[in-house]
């Protein structure tokens, strides 16, 4: 049944073999060496500082949704970097190899990447910074914030939310092994049919792109499911629906289109995997099948991912802006519908990825008004924000600095978006590096609401500001890097240059790819900056204390607690009063109430089962790339028989005692420092007093 | 957060099984669709009838099903999953409804299956292609 392969295959190590360990690659090795370095360096100071203990307490068997919140962030920022790093390769080669003349290294015929090793550079690359960046830090940020917001006390399945981080890691690190043992694809992010077929791509490369698909789609759509349920059933009592904050509206929003959209990527993927294992022909050229089925499905997927992404973007420039203006949110019932409505026409616009397929003209009239009718509900937004800002006493804090740099590249972005959008037009840019650099510009202001929404809420979770001047020099070289690489990336798109091109023909070209480069230096700079701002803000986190409401204007209910938030959230349930619930409460003279007594607390109780079935499901995946069916039956059955275990596990909750409630809550409100002794502790990175002249004494 | 549902007997949505429903409505969809079957093996009416009165015992299984094995109503405990499953019809209309329609604009254009391209190789054949003719 199964198909036959190429190369050698063993009962032990299926297809694995020392010759697929790139040990001859120098990039490679070098890049083994640091981590093997900085894992060792890691690994010895929590075993020097002997944190293990608080490692697997505290964090990985938690099911608090802000610690799975960070954690999400922090695999985010890990493959960020990754991401980077290989954005960084991709510049260089197309800087040097340039011409007929331009010398090769490292076996290259120019520049110093071989095709095939390019290849893999720009899938991994895109895989990456969608799947494995942008999403886990847009979840991690709606994991914390969204239960906060509704006034819950966790998510509404907080052993499903861990369930879904161990599995979106699992995926990660299904991805940097590829880097060391085997190959990555090299069709593209998307992946390229028939190419990705068995014939074209003989190796793993593939087998480890879907897998590492695979996990990371099944976790979103479990973080989806969590989000909406959290949002439909946790509010608390008076959070009525047209009180909601406007991120939790934008984090709905999304998760309907992942928890919609998600499951056609896992059937496009599982079509091409039986076409891959099983021989079968759902995207073959001949043989009955149709290669244009596999671009249909999954640009089903691909453009609701989009909005996925785009959506809690919205949502978070949404919450920032009217903070720093100092005035509530212009349009708050025009907003939320512009939501819904971006949410509702993702569904009918997929086919713009691929209008020179050869689709009749009046097909791709329809998806070409669809795609421009995205337009309305986004320029009700924009007006909104700034309509919002209109006469406010506006306030250039760190937050808004980003929140107004991503608005510019939402207009520049979606102006060529909408160049895109025409048929005609499409047609001359189709593939070009125009439309890289278009949807980088969308990405970027991804991105830019995400660094704003990491300095606004980051007070929130760890009780200090990060420094604002080294935050500013990051934010500066940052807009400087991308200026300077997008700019150039626009005009040769217009000069005719293709995406993916590992050598570069025309010389002429070359001023415009240095300058891309430079844009890179710039970007690698302003990460240096990035790693200051952190490390100066946490050496002085003593001195940048801060209360229950850090900006002195915030107006949502996750602005009620105080910073850092205890892991109960609340000490009691919040009744809502109105939409904007913290700045009712400062304008009604109600925020420094506190309770005289307090009630027990339900809590769900930690477990290590998600981080084990994370490890199971790796297992799974790697032992499913290289064919090792011996371990791919194991780990199939260590996962269901845990989860069989678990339902039948009746210890899964605990509840708070009232005088931990009250000894958790006169501290966090005194600013001392608490640990219990039975191990429950208060807030996500610490305790911190609450110093500011408006906080709560 | 997790509640304290030790008896999943107590659960709502397992308080509304009910072997009797199931029983009947898997009856009942078994003889419309048998009779669906029957009407299209024995050709009992004229290809566009068939297609839709088939459609329409396809429609009232669906229904059927959705009302006594999904328990689609709005009461507290199953009014998000009724929302849910209705607002599940647009989304199958636009993907299916959507790429049936560009598959069969692209098939004529991009798949020379044999029988269209019989006749596209004898109207060739017969005379020379005008320039920027779509072939």
């Amino acid at each position: 049944m199964l198909v036959n392969l190429q190369g050698p295959w063993s009962p032990l190590l299926g297809r694995l073999a020392m010759s697929q360990i790139p040990y001859e690659n120098p990039i490679l090795v070098g890049t083994f060496l640091l981590v093997v370095a900085l894992g060792m360096a890691i690994l010895g100071a929590v075993t020097y500082y002997g944190k293990w203990r608080y490692l697997w307490r505290e964090w990985l068997t938690t099911v608090d949704h802000k610690k799975i919140g960070i954690m999400y962030i922090l695999v985010g920022l890990v493959m960020l970097l990754r991401g980077f790093a290989d954005a960084a390769m991709i510049r260089s080669q197309q800087a040097m190899a340039v011409g007929p003349d331009s010398p090769g290294y490292l076996g290259a015929l120019h520049g110093y990447l071989t095709p095939f090793h390019f290849g893999q550079i720009y899938t991994a690359h895109g895989v990456i910074m969608i799947l494995f960046a942008a999403t886990p830090i847009l979840v991690g940020i709606m994991n914390i914030i969204v239960p906060l917001q509704v006034g819950a006390r966790d998510m509404a399945y907080p052993y499903l939310n861990a369930v879904g981080l161990w599995l979106t890691t699992a995926g990660a690190a299904l991805v940097m092994t590829a880097l060391f043992i085997g190959d990555f694809a090299h069709a593209g992010w998307f992946g390229s049919l028939p190419l990705n077929e068995l014939p074209y791509s003989p190796g793993v490369g593939v087998d480890y792109w879907i897998w590492a698909m695979q996990l990371s789609s099944v976790g979103t759509t479990l973080g989806g499911i969590n989000l909406i349920a959290t949002i439909v059933k946790m509010r608390a009592p008076g959070m009525t629906w047209m009180r909601l904050p406007m991120f939790t509206w934008a984090s709905l929003s999304a998760n309907i289109i992942s928890l919609t959209s998600f499951p056609v990527l896992t059937v496009s993927l599982a079509l091409l995997t039986l076409d891959r294992y099983l021989g079968t022909h759902f995207y073959t050229a001949g043989m009955g099948g149709n290669l244009m089925l596999y671009n249909d499905l999954f640009w089903i997927w691909g453009h609701p991912e989009v909005y996925f992404v785009i959506l809690p973007a919205f949502g978070m420039l949404s919450e920032i802006i009217p903070v720093f203006s100092e005035k509530t949110l212009f349009g708050y019932t025009g907003m939320v519908l512009a939501s819904f409505g971006i949410a509702g026409v993702s569904w009918g616009v997929w086919l713009h990825h691929f209008f020179t397929m050869g689709s009749a003209p009046d097909v791709n009239a329809f998806y070409s008004v669809s795609t421009m009718l995205v337009g309305i509900p986004t320029g009700v937004k924009v007006f909104n924000w700034l309509f919002t800002m209109y006469r406010g006493r506006l306030r250039f804090d760190l937050p808004m600095i980003w929140a107004c740099a991503a608005l510019f590249f939402l207009l520049a972005g979606g102006m060529t978006g909408m160049m895109n959008a025409f048929t005609t037009n499409d047609y001359m840019v189709h593939n070009s590096v125009f439309v890289v650099a278009h949807f980088h510009l969308m990405l970027l202001l991804i991105v830019y609401a995400i660094f704003g929404a990491v300095n606004f809420w980051f007070p929130k979770v760890f009780g200090f500001k990060l420094n604002e001047r080294w935050g500013k020099w990051f934010f500066w070289f940052f807009t400087a890097g991308t200026a300077t690489v997008f700019i150039p990336m626009f005009t040769l798109g217009f000069m005719g240059m293709t995406r993916r091109l590992d050598y570069i023909p025309y010389t002429q070209w070359q001023p415009l790819l240095d300058a891309e480069m430079a844009g890179i230096v710039l970007y690698s700079l302003s990460a240096v900056y990035l790693v200051v701002q952190l490390y100066v803000s946490l050496r002085d986190r003593a001195l940048n204390r801060v209360g229950a409401d850090p900006w002195g204007t915030s107006r949502s209910l996750e602005w009620a607690t105080p910073s850092p938030v205890p892991f109960y959230n609340f000490a009691y349930i919040p009744h809502v009063n109105a939409r904007d619930e913290w700045a009712w409460r400062r304008e009604n003279g109600v925020a420094q109430l506190r309770h005289e007594h307090y009630t027990g607390i339900h809590m769900p109780r930690n477990t290590g089962v998600p981080l084990v079935l994370g490890g199971l499901s790796l297992g799974l995946a790697f032992a499913l790339v290289w064919r090792m069916w011996w371990l791919a039956a194991l780990c199939l059955a260590g996962i269901v028989l845990l989860v069989i275990m678990r339902s039948f596990a009746r210890n899964t909750d605990y509840t708070v005692p009232p005088e931990e409630v009250k000894r958790v809550e006169d501290a966090v409100w005194a600013g001392a420092s608490v640990r219990g002794a039975d191990g429950v502790r208060s807030g996500a990175g610490g305790l911190t007093p609450a110093h500011a002249p408006w906080a709560p004494k | 957060m997790t509640h304290s549902a030790d008896n999943p007997l107590e659960h709502p949505e397992v308080q509304l099984a009910d072997g009797r429903g199931y029983l009947l409505v898997y009856l009942f969809s078994s003889a419309l669709l048998g009779a669906a079957t029957w009407l299209v093996a024995k050709q009992a009416m004229a290809p566009l009838g068939l297609f839709l009165l088939t459609t329409a015992l396809a429609g009232v299984v669906v229904v059927a099903q959705g009302v006594f094995l999904l328990h689609m109503e709005f009461s507290e405990t199953q009014r998000w999953h009724t929302v849910s499953l209705v607002l599940f019809i647009p989304l199958f209309i636009l993907t299916i409804g959507l790429s049936s329609w560009m598959f069969h604009g692209l098939y004529r254009r991009t798949m020379l299956t044999p029988r269209t391209a019989a006749p596209a190789a004898a109207a060739s054949a017969g005379a020379p292609a005008m320039p920027g003719m779509d072939r």
